[in-house]
């Protein structure tokens, strides 16, 4: 336990770093939210109003200890563009976000799994190609390609799913796929190396000696021995599909964090940009506690090393 | 083995929890909006859409209901709400302006003193009257609320200053004399004034409803009170906007009872949802043109398109602050290397017009007297940067905006193939947008691309936006110097005579574009859409924003 509270209070310094880095960035940068908010249609009273308005004529370092002052009070801004607040906004995106990822993990962990399994089983022959060939299509796949096929195919050809996301549980499928797919690849890859590389292991003779079945030796201890980097790896995917996928987002109509950020960088909306580096930073971290914790949960030595 | 259980099981709950916490988000945005859109999944979307609604999509979502607060999205602000007046357009391709909430008017002969009549019975969508007090707290928040981007239009009103920077706090220039009469006092006599009136940006608020809503006015559907022929049902964030017939609204019903405008950000789906029948129109404003050519330019679809001229003028900017485009004799070079109708057809299809001055067609003080300023010449060009001592050429800058479409990067490439020609090595410099807009407000920005669209149907709107002010010709990295020009187009908005007032304005385009060759007018271009089989008919409206007007819609039986 004492071995989690280091891990989390580690993580504060990362977290301001990050904070600090991306405003200094975002400042850094040129271009004005406000002039990007008027478009075409701007005057000189205007711009100066509204520069004024949203303290962008503070200096560097008032602006920055405003912002993390507020942000330790859950109050991450408000849009530039929108006049909303960031918190309201990540908070509606979530959801959205939440249910593709969680569906596109579950998508790339069975296929992944299964695929890694069947190939490294069948090692070298058709089989073992075919599975992995089919799961590294969609990491060689660039996602937006992914996706307009499969939105090509199911939607517009056969109708049978939705085009664009609706709120319902269905028209995340797609998504789910194009996006989960992409992560199958690397999970079957990883599945099937480790499982070869563990199959090959003295206890897995020894087990196969005391006359066990093959599906037994594989199910029990081969996998189990495996499964340590690949559960490493499913941990950081999830995290990162959290984060906001936005290309996925964006073919399939999704009101994501993914999109929410985009956005904010064309629209040099500030707070929003923060907001959602903020949280995804946030989702990346836990994530990574995650899969340490899991790691220690699988391998004991990891538990009892430190 | 336990300890496998144990974390199968824990994965479980950690996925069951998130799964349970998106279940819970899809019930608060399932409402009765997504009903109507579910059934637009299925594949029979044409005959299972529900009688009187009309679906359509739109790119991004909007930044803000509120019209004082946006100078872009205009969808909500020109269906909810309703002007003073509007817009026009004649069966000659002329436009003009009609009344609207006003049922009369009169201007004092000095051009300051306009008196206005309301119709009788005016009421907002909530049932409550619509009264001058409403108009005056319109106008009066347009100038005073902080973050309002919309003060322009009644800058010319009397008080309208001292307001805005505080000293008073009343609208001096407004008299209430009763629920229905109202005067404005203008400081100078300004002929456009009632064309800012029938703009988006002059819609008309609700006093009560706004004063009670506060800061969720613009912000939420049920706090966003109008009198347009349509109210605002609902609105989810990033996923789509309902708008439904408004039961108290003054004029003739509308033809389409409920609209759904979704957000849909990737135009290829845009598309395909077209194609499948989940909207029934598209705006081929989205679509790239050579992609809107191969998949609309077709048989099938010829007697649904429908082309609209717009108020805008796509121009090329010089700056003459860089040399060499500092010399006359340089810009009317460049004005003479660019073959304008070539680009038209070759980028856009031919669909639009080109244009030789600074006004498009349709708006008031176009003349056709200016056709043939601009002459596609290049040996004339080569000739000129000869005499300029540019025989050898130079090499000039076209600053572009990254987030500009396929098209007009298309156009940008073609005319440095033309500038190439006569010996302008042209390189297009790639800015994403923000820096864009920075670099070009600087007034550094050497050359670019941009297209001006009419906020209001006046040539005051184009002319004064990029020569009216010493500020404004460096804020559009212009930099023309002849203040007296400057001097004049200012003075022109005070002319009250209107056959002097656009004679001078003839006068001004004449001198600017075909003296000072201080722009180059390209064109006009149409706005195109494409009908889905339920829309009978649209008419476009006369301006170039991309909004529609949905009472103009006519649904088939």
């Amino acid at each position: 336990m004492k071995y989690f509270l280091k891990r989390v209070i580690g993580t504060i310094p990362v977290l301001l770093g990050v904070v600090l880095l991306i405003f200094i960035m975002l400042r850094i940068i040129p271009g004005s939210p406000v002039l990007v908010m008027l478009g075409e249609h701007y005057d000189q009273e205007t711009i100066e109003r509204l520069t004024e308005l949203m303290g962008l004529d503070q200096p560097l370092l008032v602006q920055f200890f405003d912002y993390v002052k507020g942000a330790l009070m859950g109050d991450l801004g408000v849009s530039y563009r929108y006049q909303r607040p960031v918190a309201d906004m990540i908070m509606d995106a979530l959801p959205y976000t939440v249910k593709l990822a969680v569906m596109a993990a579950l998508f790339a962990w069975v296929m992944g799994l299964v695929s890694g399994i069947i190939a490294a089983v069948n090692n070298n022959n058709f089989i073992d190609r075919l599975f992995m060939g089919v799961s590294l299509l969609g990491v060689s796949m660039p996602i937006f390609m992914t996706s307009l096929v499969l939105q090509y195919i199911f939607s517009f050809k056969l109708g049978i799913l939705p085009m664009t996301e609706d709120g319902s549980m269905v028209s995340m499928i797609l998504p789910a796929i194009a996006l989960g797919w992409n992560s199958a690849g690397s999970v079957a890859r990883m599945t099937r190396s480790s499982l070869i590389e563990v199959m090959q292991a003295d206890y897995i003779d020894t087990a196969k000696a005391k006359g066990l079945l093959r599906g037994a030796v594989i199910m029990k201890h081969a996998l189990r021995n495996s499964l340590l980097p690949v559960v490493t790896m499913m941990a950081l995917q999830l995290s990162s599909m959290l984060s906001g996928a936005v290309i996925t987002e964006s073919v399939f109509a999704i009101p994501g964090i993914g999109r929410l950020a985009t956005e904010a960088i064309s629209n040099r909306d500030m707070p929003v940009l923060q907001g959602t580096v903020l949280f995804t930073t946030v989702i990346v971290i836990a994530g990574n506690l995650l899969a340490d914790m899991l790691y220690s949960v699988l391998d004991p030595r990891i538990r009892k090393g430190e | 083995m336990k300890k496998m259980t144990a974390i199968l099981l824990g994965l479980g709950l950690i996925i069951a929890s998130l799964s349970a916490c998106g279940g819970s988000a899809e019930e608060t945005t399932a409402g009765v909006d997504t009903s109507a859109q579910e059934t637009a999944a299925a594949d029979t979307a044409a005959a299972a859409a529900e009688d009187g609604v009309l679906r359509v999509a739109h790119i991004k979502d909007f930044q803000t209901l509120d019209v004082h607060k946006t100078t872009n999205d205009f969808m909500v602000p020109i269906n909810a709400f309703d002007r003073l007046f509007e817009v026009v357009k004649n069966d000659d391709g002329s436009t003009g302006l009609k009344n609207s909430l006003v049922e009369d008017y009169t201007v004092s002969e000095d051009g300051l003193t306009y008196d206005f009549t309301l119709r009788e019975g005016l009421k907002f969508s909530d049932g409550s009257p619509l009264t001058s007090s409403d108009v005056e707290y319109t106008i009066v928040r347009a100038l005073t609320l902080p973050e309002t981007v919309q003060t322009d239009i009644y800058s010319s009103i009397v008080g309208a200053a001292e307001l805005m920077d505080g000293t008073a706090d009343t609208l001096s220039g407004f008299t209430i004399t009763d629920d229905t009469h109202f005067t404005i006092e203008l400081s100078a006599p300004y002929a456009g004034f009632l064309g800012q009136l029938a703009t988006p940006g002059a819609s008309i608020m609700s006093k009560a409803a706004n004063e009670a809503a506060g800061d969720s006015f613009g912000q939420e559907a049920s706090a966003t009170i109008g009198s347009g022929p349509y109210m605002v049902e609902s609105w989810t964030r990033n996923a789509d906007l309902v708008l439904v017939q408004n039961p108290n609204y003054w004029g003739e019903a509308p033809d389409v009872k409920k609209v759904i405008i979704s957000v849909v950000p990737d135009p290829s789906t845009m598309s395909m949802m077209f194609q499948k029948g989940e909207i029934d129109m598209l705006d081929a404003d989205y679509i790239d043109s050579a992609v809107f050519d191969s998949t609309y330019r077709l048989p099938e679809y010829e007697d649904s398109i429908v082309s609209a001229d717009r108020l805008a003028t796509t121009y090329f900017a010089l700056n003459e602050n860089v040399e060499p485009l500092n010399d006359v004799r340089v810009r009317k070079a460049i004005q003479m290397a660019i073959d304008r109708q070539t680009i038209l057809d070759t980028v856009y299809s031919g669909d639009g017009t080109l244009v030789d001055g600074i006004f498009s067609h349709g708006l008031i003080g176009f003349s056709e007297d200016n056709q043939g300023w601009l002459e596609y010449d290049p040996e004339g060009a080569k000739a000129l940067l000869e005499e300029a001592g540019y025989g050898d050429g130079f090499t000039l800058e076209i600053s572009s905006d990254n987030s500009s479409t396929a098209s007009l990067l298309l156009v940008m490439q073609i005319i440095q193939q033309e500038l190439a020609e006569i010996g302008i090595t042209v390189n297009i410099e790639p800015y994403d947008e923000a820096s864009w807009l920075d670099l070009r407000l600087s007034g550094e920005m050497p050359s670019y691309i941009s297209t001006w669209t009419a906020d209001y149907n006046d040539p005051d709107n184009f002319i004064y936006t990029f020569f009216g002010t010493s500020e404004n010709v460096v804020s559009r990295s212009l930099n023309y110097p002849d203040q007296e020009i400057i001097d004049r187009v200012a003075a022109a908005r005070a002319i009250t005579d209107e056959t002097e007032r656009l004679a001078e304005y003839a006068a001004l385009e004449n001198k600017i574009i075909k003296e000072d060759a201080a722009w180059v007018p390209l064109f006009s271009r149409s706005h195109l859409f494409v009908l889905g089989d339920r829309v009978e008919s649209f008419v476009p409206h006369w301006a170039g924003y991309s909004d529609f007007i949905f009472s103009s819609f006519k649904l088939a039986e």
